[in-house]
């Protein structure tokens, strides 16, 4: 069984500078593998998706992955040479379907691919590292190895240790940064006296010189900043309303002789997209009393709501369309609501 | 008593009657899932009340500010905990309680 499933290699592959030795490191251990043992081996090369499918990012990483692939086939090929009728390769963008974040999600959908196909051994490319920010693969392999498949690390050189924590950033960010920290920084002192703005400048300094490339990933742009930070504060006072209108409904509940709750998990897409925005909405579930979050899987919430009071307010969408007007303007208020969209009509099941 | 004393008494007072509720919610409610709606809702609901209290309190003060941006990371780090436990519960595969469950 070891020997079979040692010639069936997974390789998960991201853009990384060590890509095309690991992939030559995969071709040579198969080859190896197949002179010893004798049988056919099998590579599969797979590219976790990581980003949240929005419409248009979709395309563009699935894109983006394919290309990769096809031009991981041809360098395998060139590998591989006249030993072709041994080995077979094989591609595949996998985690489509999922927001992939932690390395447990991606030792998930990998472990599932490698089920799937048979494979036994997985070989990790040292500059796997599609998330980008985080170092993921010491524990990427750790979660691999425990779910059973036998893990290696291709015994390539980094030619250059990549920086992925640092990007190109703008001046502006960096001001913004500056600003932000300096403000910050004075609020809690709590005066302006020349020892708290000269220490603040100092302090603010470091903050925006250590970390100007890290911390702000989007472009600065005031103008919509500012409108959002108002639709914002017009939210907030809504939550507030909503979250003391729920507390109310919960503490009656709570305290009513016969508790008369009706739990009930509720899934349904939502009409968020972007990251923050879905961040918010889920959060605003579980801040209103009466609906929590179990779990967010791309746009696929999983509501665990109390009452069927609750559970009817979540599919009305009044907050979904809260949240959507804060992100996205007035003109995103015009979507239906999640019941709208459904019209499954089990909600009286 | 002045309208500021009154506003300061009628919010500890609901700081205090909702972290009640919790406690109670918290022995009555069947399970893990319920009972993450009750400790976090209202216990937030609570502390934020009687943050409400004490910024009142401090007036015009810097402290008040301080204790608003309190106010603000609890608005923000209890429903994310809350979410972490629920989410945790769910890997492990634990089933929600359900009106079914009390019948059968």
């Amino acid at each position: 069984m070891v020997a079979l499933t040692g010639l069936r290699l997974l390789v998960p592959v991201s853009e990384s500078v060590t890509l095309r030795n690991t992939v030559a490191y995969a071709i040579r251990q198969a080859l190896e593998r197949t002179s010893e043992t004798g049988g056919p081996a099998a590579i599969h090369f797979v590219y976790p998706v990581s980003e949240r499918p929005t419409f248009d990012s979709e395309m563009e990483e699935t894109e983006t992955a394919r290309t990769l692939l096809d031009r991981v086939t041809v360098w395998a090929e060139e590998d591989i040479g006249e030993n072709a009728d041994e080995m077979t390769i094989e591609t595949a963008v996998v985690g489509t379907r999922e927001y992939l974040f932690s390395p447990g999600d991606y030792a998930d959908v990998l472990v599932r691919y490698a089920r799937n196909h048979d494979l036994g051994v997985a070989v990790f490319d040292p500059g796997f590292s599609p998330l980008g920010t985080t170092p993921l693969l010491p524990p990427l392999e750790a979660e691999v190895q425990q779910a059973g498949l036998e893990v290696e690390e291709a015994a390539v050189k980094r030619e250059r240790q990549s920086p992925p924590l640092v990007r190109r950033a703008t001046v502006a960010q960096f001001l913004t940064l500056f600003g932000v920290s300096y403000v910050f920084y004075l609020l809690l002192a709590g005066s302006a006296a020349t020892y708290e703005l000269v220490t603040g400048a100092i302090s603010a300094s470091v903050v925006a010189v250590a970390l100007w490339r890290v911390s702000l990933t989007s472009p600065v742009r005031p103008v919509r900043t500012v409108k959002q930070l108002g639709r914002f504060a017009l939210y907030v006072l809504y939550l507030l309303w909503e979250i003391a209108k729920g507390n109310l409904h919960i503490a009656y509940v709570v305290l009513h002789p016969e508790l008369p709750i009706d739990p009930k998990v509720v899934e349904f897409d939502a009409a968020v997209w972007s990251a923050i925005s879905v961040t918010t909405f889920a959060n605003s579930i579980t801040l209103i009393p009466g609906t929590l979050t179990v779990d967010v899987s791309q746009r696929r919430f999983t509501v665990h709501a109390l009452t069927r009071d609750t559970h009817e307010d979540l599919l009305a969408g009044g907050l979904e369309r809260a949240v959507r007007f804060v992100f996205y303007g007035r003109a995103a208020m015009e979507i239906p609501s999640p019941r709208e969209r459904t019209n499954d009509g089990d909600e009286n099941a | 008593m002045s309208p500021r004393e009154i506003a300061i008494l009628v919010l500890s007072a609901g700081g205090v009657f909702f972290a009640v509720v919790a406690a109670i919610g918290l022995i009555r409610l069947p399970d893990i899932y319920t009972r993450t709606h009750s400790v976090s809702k209202s216990e937030t609901f609570g502390a934020v009340l009687a943050l409400a209290a004490v910024a009142l309190t401090f007036g015009n003060d810097l402290s008040t500010l301080k204790t608003v941006l309190l106010l603000v990371f609890m608005f923000i780090t209890n429903p994310t905990a809350a979410h972490a436990i629920v989410r945790a519960a769910a890997d492990q595969g634990i089933e929600p309680w359900t009106t079914e469950d009390e019948e059968s």
